[in-house]
């Protein structure tokens, strides 16, 4: 080894992270051959480390609190007949509900005072609620899952599970996962984007830790896109100070850190000068990337005149797709207010308000850009809500608690079959359901998974082996164990592969 | 039948075997040295074969080879290591077998060739099994014999660095005295020396001269402040609940109780002992039950519909896989639902640790309340608390004399009662007017001192303690870790028998507990606190992964380094300044740092053949501008504080009715305290913070990562706190210094202890003319710099100077002259 190569060797170990640990050893031994690449995704496998990928980026638009799945896409026209009758017990056959209607004295079936409508998909159609209408013109490109199940029954541990495959703060979120391992296409911006749209009922909490980095490096966590002040944290430069002042400052920071290195051969020092001139360049593509008087009127009336507001889930979307086409692989929206324990019409209302013309826009704009099908686009939260009333129940006012047993989610391009919908619930929607309707349980092992569900570990499985990574093999070693995103589960769903 | 064929077919595939061994000539090598079972075998077998053939294997009748005793079990007429053949050992065949190997083919982790080998070498050397190094006792063994050498921790290192790096590997030369200084002074103080202090330690030459500098660095408050740091970092210290409202918590007297634990150098044993198990000392003081802060340090919640019984377990979880990863340096989650696939700790015994933990008294949901009870005063800030300290070495005194006196007025049957009762509470007695004492000579003083105490406790505050239920809980082996699965007889509180047993006479209970960690028998504390110590001072530790000393584990670069260090710890009385004065004065830690281009096989530094050198992390960073500024407001203790933040960061994450949506900044010299104090809130801690890798305190971190990132660069070079260091900074440059040249020596002085050399004077000379040139232009611009921030500038001075020293003294804050220490 000469000096060169020892220099870049140090190099090469401070992309996974400098502290001793890097790769874990396992994934060492498998990427070690093609260090370089296995964190920058490979251009052969299409941007992917262990196989072929059919999506190259994600968008993934979190509804946190938890959406109805009864009031959007899983159509039940039989509980409407059940009206205020309780839910029977083979039915709710020892579910486990949360203290907020455990004690409840009776739990009356709830149906959606919503229209359905079907919409044409690659199948026998779609039911979409009138709430997300406009979502559902876009049903030959949604593959909608009405078998989604998770563990967790309150927002906290549900939502920490869901995005870091574990319900106990600690571990790398999704997005984190996917940085370690798939690198960055855009120097200038940071490949893992996270943005929060504004909603008008902002309750649940959100965590740093749902885009945090857990035990992997911290240049993994994702990186807030704000609509407020800077919409990447200390962009601008302080007041009194030009660009061609920072260009200056630079020049003699560079300087500073040439001259430290000439004595000290550190090659993080190098690779410092780099990262201020990183950051130099972010100062004109952030500000860029957020004016959006270059987009088109076209592009407002598609998104509608809300995605002119910053900070709208609208914005939210075409910041989305103006990220995807600068090369950010990683972008995540949250959007709160869909925990409708009570007085869930009025809330929902204003919720897919907010939503469904964006959803809409989103993929018609990807389509249209012909960039739908290597962007993958999921929706989705963190559990479903109960077909029984929480509180009081009319035919036009009632609430749900949270249901982890089975909801809908959807995802969409990135080499998922379009125009689908996957799995069933039974009539209530509170169970996955047979094909011939009667409820099941599903329970997985290590080898077997039940056909017609998908539990959130295999949602994030199937949307790391569409970017090209095979869950299992995914890992980092931390306390002498080889962790994953999926933990010790997942099943990629082939069945909803294109 | 089956058997015999296998075992024919595979005496062939021995035949091949022994001869591609004998050409690739192995053997020979495996005759030189015999293989090292702890250090070469097992991390193998752990790490390729356990996952079947572990302490998890599912099946009675299923190989095991984590003991000599299942590996050479006889299975219809083969054994895995045949005593009686070792060359026949179904081992050695079925690691080479192409047709039916091992690990078979499809398993997630194969054998390489190298550990194909050294597993074959093992089991013809008769396949004997050792305990894992770190569940062995450590025993002090003499460092290697050097005769020019004097110093243990240098003997072992030099004599490694010969042996993994070749005859001719030196370390470097010692570093010049600046540089010594910066490094001592930054290792254990978090700040830069004052140039006074940096001028005075160059100048004096004696031969005690390093010794006294790093003596006074270690009287200095800043010293406790610095290493509580780490520790805040182990126990997941925060100052918010942490989970879903993230409401505020009440603890940080322990906090302060931690930073005065290091300033006055408790020793380590008790420093464990108090806080784990404080409130069940005899006559706990008030010390020893906010020590106890640590049992409640876990995350926890009031969400609306979680069940009590569930965070009851997962609290529980928390808290026992914490003392895995602080103190025994043991990932313990795996055995919360099954045997660990790896180390050797069953189910049962990760429940027996629990139990330690399921009695105490506080409600499993913490209802969003800042005093989540037990709760207790305690002073609210170090003023507080040397006051109340004062108070209570008096109360002391005063409760002595009352002993010495002839006829203490108590009844005999008042006497076991009097013994229950705190010294505050004796003193009260004294002090009451009506009661048994007020003739006594004494009341008059316990009277005032009483008064005094009252006053004192105005500064009291609010901190969560660890108190036991006087019926303990039950604990049951969950199935799978679920909590409403409890399974079996109900376990009582005990230590992993791997580890060793409770001392003789230890009580059941956390002290029990508490009081095995710390015994010269329990294998792994002393180990892991001082390999933490190491990797303080060197930046790496030892063993490279210190929250792994298990089979999945490093293994230590020097054994025999690690076990001389952790007997030292326990023989010096659990000593922490003792460790760090033996760490600081080696020639390991003084060597020069700069990587070395006659030794390029060694780039993780894993053999010290240079000195330390890591980014420093993101509260020295902070503090050091702080410093070097004049800014610094040297309060210790107190509520956390909040210095500038974008605004909106919380309210952006937060629940409506949550307490802490609302980021107010705070106003004063409070927002320029020490970055220990800067307020941790677990869900969203301080993003100056968390972009120089702290960790968000919600789970135990004792290694954090360094990253670049640019990012930093943005935080470095903008962040209105920085700037306004900065300006500050610039404004001390020419109030204290009358020239350019003079100027850029003292800035150099105070961020890097040394002046500059000649390209980088050269370089800064040049922005600092275009600057000036540049805001000499424009005024306004330079005005506005200046008004980044709350503090006024100095109007005595030149704008467009000020603002072009600011601009300089930002761009030498960011830059590695400043970041590292090396």
């Amino acid at each position: 080894m000469d000096l060169h190569d020892y220099q870049l060797s140090m190099t090469r170990r401070q992309l996974f992270g400098r502290s001793a640990l890097g790769l874990g050893t396992a994934a060492m031994a498998q990427m070690l051959p093609e260090e370089l690449q296995g964190a920058q995704g490979k251009a052969d496998l299409n941007g992917g480390i262990h196989h072929r990928a059919t999506a190259k980026r994600v968008i993934y638009l979190f509804m946190s609190g938890g959406p109805s799945h009864i009031d959007t896409w899983d159509y039940k026209p039989k509980m409407r007949e059940m009206f205020g009758q309780d839910l029977p017990e083979h039915i709710r056959d020892g579910q486990r509900v949360t203290g907020m209607t455990a004690g409840q004295k009776t739990h009356p079936v709830c149906p959606s005072k919503y229209e359905f409508t079907k919409h044409p998909n690659n199948e026998d159609g779609l039911w979409a609620s009138e709430l997300l209408a406009q979502t559902g013109k876009v049903a030959k490109e949604l593959c909608v899952v009405n078998s989604t199940y998770t563990e967790a029954i309150n927002h906290d541990p549900a939502i920490t599970f869901i995005q870091t495959g574990s319900q106990v703060p600690g571990r790398p979120s999704l997005g984190a996962w996917l940085s370690y391992g798939l690198g960055t296409m855009n120097e200038d911006l940071p490949g893992y984007i996270v943005m929060h749209a504004k909603t008008s009922f902002p309750e649940q909490s959100l965590f740093n830790r749902l885009w945090g980095p857990g035990f992997l490096p911290a240049e993994h966590q994702g990186v807030l896109l704000r609509s407020e002040g800077d919409p990447v944290l200390y962009l601008s430069n302080p007041k009194g100070t030009s660009r061609s002042d920072r260009r200056a400052q630079l020049n003699t920071l560079a300087a500073l850190n040439r001259s430290q290195h000439e004595q000290s051969l550190d090659p993080q020092t190098l690779a410092r000068i780099k990262q201020h001139e990183m950051a130099f360049r972010m100062q004109t593509s952030v500000p860029e990337l957020m004016d959006l008087t270059t987009e088109s009127d076209k592009t407002f009336e598609l998104y509608g005149e809300e995605a002119r507001k910053a900070g709208t889930f609208a914005a939210c979307c075409l910041n989305a797709r103006r990220l995807a086409e600068r090369g950010v692989r990683n972008i995540q929206i949250f959007h709160r207010g869909w925990d409708a324990h009570g007085g869930l019409p009025r809330e929902h209302e204003s919720q897919c308000r907010d939503i469904d013309q964006a959803c809409y826009a989103l993929i018609t704009d990807l389509k249209q850009r012909g960039m739908l099908d290597e962007t993958l686009v999921v929706w989705g939260g963190e559990f479903g809500r109960t077909s029984y009333c929480q509180g009081g129940l009319t035919k036009e006012n009632y609430g749900r608690d949270h249901h982890p047993r089975c909801f809908t989610t959807w995802m969409a391009g990135g080499g998922i079959k379009p125009g689908i919908t996957y799995g069933k619930s039974d009539d209530y929607g509170y169970n996955i359901a047979h094909p011939d309707g009667t409820p099941m349980r599903p329970k997985p092992t290590m080898e077997k998974w039940t056909p017609g569900t998908m539990h959130i570990h295999d949602r994030n499985a199937t949307i790391l082996h569409l970017l090209g990574i095979d869950h299992k093999r995914l890992t980092y070693r931390y306390q002498g164990r080889d962790f994953r995103l999926t933990d010790i589960d997942g099943h990629v769903l082939n069945d909803i592969l294109a | 039948m089956r058997a015999q064929t296998l075992a024919a077919q595979r005496c062939l595939a021995r035949g091949i075997l022994v001869l591609l061994t004998l050409a690739s000539g192995a053997l020979q090598k495996s005759v030189a040295k015999e293989v090292d079972f702890a250090r070469e075998v097992l991390p193998i077998l752990s790490n390729k074969c356990f996952v079947c053939h572990g302490p998890d294997t599912k099946k009675e009748e299923d190989l095991r080879l984590d003991s000599y005793e299942g590996a050479t079990e006889d299975r219809d007429g083969l054994r895995a290591i045949d005593p009686d053949s070792l060359e026949d050992s179904e081992l050695i065949l079925r690691i080479h077998d192409g047709d039916d190997p091992m690990p078979p083919k499809d398993a997630e982790k194969q054998l390489t060739s190298d550990e194909r080998e050294i597993l074959s070498r093992w089991v013809r050397e008769g396949g004997n099994y050792a305990k894992h190094w770190s569940f062995v006792t450590p025993v002090r063994k003499d460092p290697p014999e050097d005769s020019k050498t004097a110093h243990p921790i240098d003997r072992f290192v030099k004599a490694k660095l010969v042996e993994k790096l070749g005859e001719k590997a030196r370390l470097a030369e010692t570093s010049d005295r600046a540089t010594l200084a910066r490094r001592a002074a930054l290792t254990l103080t978090g700040l830069p020396p004052d140039p006074t202090v940096l001028a005075s330690f160059i100048g004096d030459k004696t031969n005690t001269a390093y010794l006294r500098y790093l003596e006074t660095l270690m009287e200095s408050p800043r010293y406790g402040e610095h290493q509580a740091r780490y520790w805040l970092d182990a126990v997941r210290y925060g100052d918010t609940h942490g989970l879903h409202l993230d409401n505020k918590r009440g603890i940080y007297p322990y906090r302060d109780w931690v930073v005065r634990a290091f300033n006055k150098n408790l020793p380590l044993d008790e420093f464990i002992i108090w806080q784990l198990a404080g409130d069940l000392l005899p006559e706990a003081t008030l010390e020893q039950k906010v020590a106890t802060g640590f049992v409640r340090m876990n995350p926890s919640t009031a969400e609306g519909g979680a069940i009590p019984a569930e965070f009851q377990c997962k609290n529980n979880f928390d808290r026992t896989e914490t003392i895995g990863t602080v103190l025994l340096g043991m990932t313990m989650s795996c055995a919360r639902c099954h045997t660990h696939k790896y180390d050797p700790i069953t189910q049962t015994e990760y429940y027996q640790l629990l139990a330690f933990f399921n009695s105490t008294a506080e409600s499993p949901m913490d209802g969003n309340k800042y005093e989540y009870g037990p709760v207790m005063k305690a002073p609210a800030d170090q003023v507080a608390w040397n006051e109340w300290e004062n108070l209570a070495t008096r109360n002391k005194a005063l409760l002595k004399e009352l002993e010495t006196l002839k006829a203490i007025p108590i009844a005999d049957t008042d006497k076991i009662q009097w013994k229950a009762l705190s010294r505050r509470d004796r003193l009260n007695r004294v002090a009451d007017p009506k009661g048994p004492f007020k003739e006594s000579s004494l009341h008059p003083r316990a009277a005032e001192l009483k008064a005094l105490f009252a006053e004192s406790e105005k500064r009291f505050t609010s901190t969560l303690i660890a108190q036991e239920l006087g019926k303990p809980r039950v604990t049951k082996v969950l199935v799978r870790g679920e909590y409403n699965q409890p399974t079996g007889e109900p376990v009582e509180p005990g230590i992993p028998s791997v580890m060793g047993s409770l001392p003789e006479g230890a009580p059941r209970n956390r002290l029990g507990l508490a009081q095995w960690l710390v015994s010269p028998e329990n294998p792994l504390v002393a180990r892991v606190l001082v390999n933490r110590i190491w990797q303080r001072v060197y930046g790496d530790a030892l063993v490279r992964s210190p929250e792994d000393f298990g089979l999945q584990g490093k293994q230590p670069t020097h054994p025999g380094l690690l076990d001389w260090l952790a007997v030292e710890l326990q023989d010096s009385g659990w000593d922490l300044r003792h460790i760090l004065k033996l760490m600081l004065t080696s020639e390991t830690f003084t060597q020069q740092s700069a990587h070395r281009a006659d030794i390029l096989e060694d780039p993780e530094n894993l053999y010290y053949a240079r000195g330390p050198s890591y980014r420093l992390d993101a509260e020295v960073i902070r503090d050091m501008a702080l410093w070097s500024s004049g800014l610094l407001d040297g309060h210790m203790g107190g509520e956390g504080i909040k210095p500038y933040q974008p605004a909106g960061l919380w309210k952006a994450l937060m629940h409506p009715a949550s307490n802490t949506k609302n980021y107010v900044t705070d106003k004063g010299s409070k927002a320029y305290r020490r970055s220990l104090y800067v307020y941790w809130k677990r869900t969203s801690p301080h993003p100056m913070m968390t972009l120089f890798d702290a960790p968000d305190r919600e789970s135990s971190c004792v290694r954090r990562s360094r990253t670049n990132t640019s990012l930093q660069s943005l935080g470095l070079l903008n962040e209105t706190q920085r700037v306004e260091m900065a300006r500050k900074l610039a404004e001390r440059l020419m109030t204290e210094a009358g020239n350019d040249t003079s100027r850029m020596d003292l800035l150099f002085t105070l961020v890097a202890s040394r002046p500059p050399r000649e390209t980088e004077r050269k370089a800064c000379e040049q922005l600092l003319e275009q600057m000036r040139q540049r805001y000499e232009a424009a005024e306004n611009d330079a005005l506005a710099l200046l008004s980044t921030g709350e503090i006024a500038r100095n109007p005595d001075l030149k704008p467009a100077e000020v603002a072009a020293w600011t601009q300089v003294s930002i761009t030498v804050l960011a830059s590695d002259v400043a970041l590292l220490l090396n």
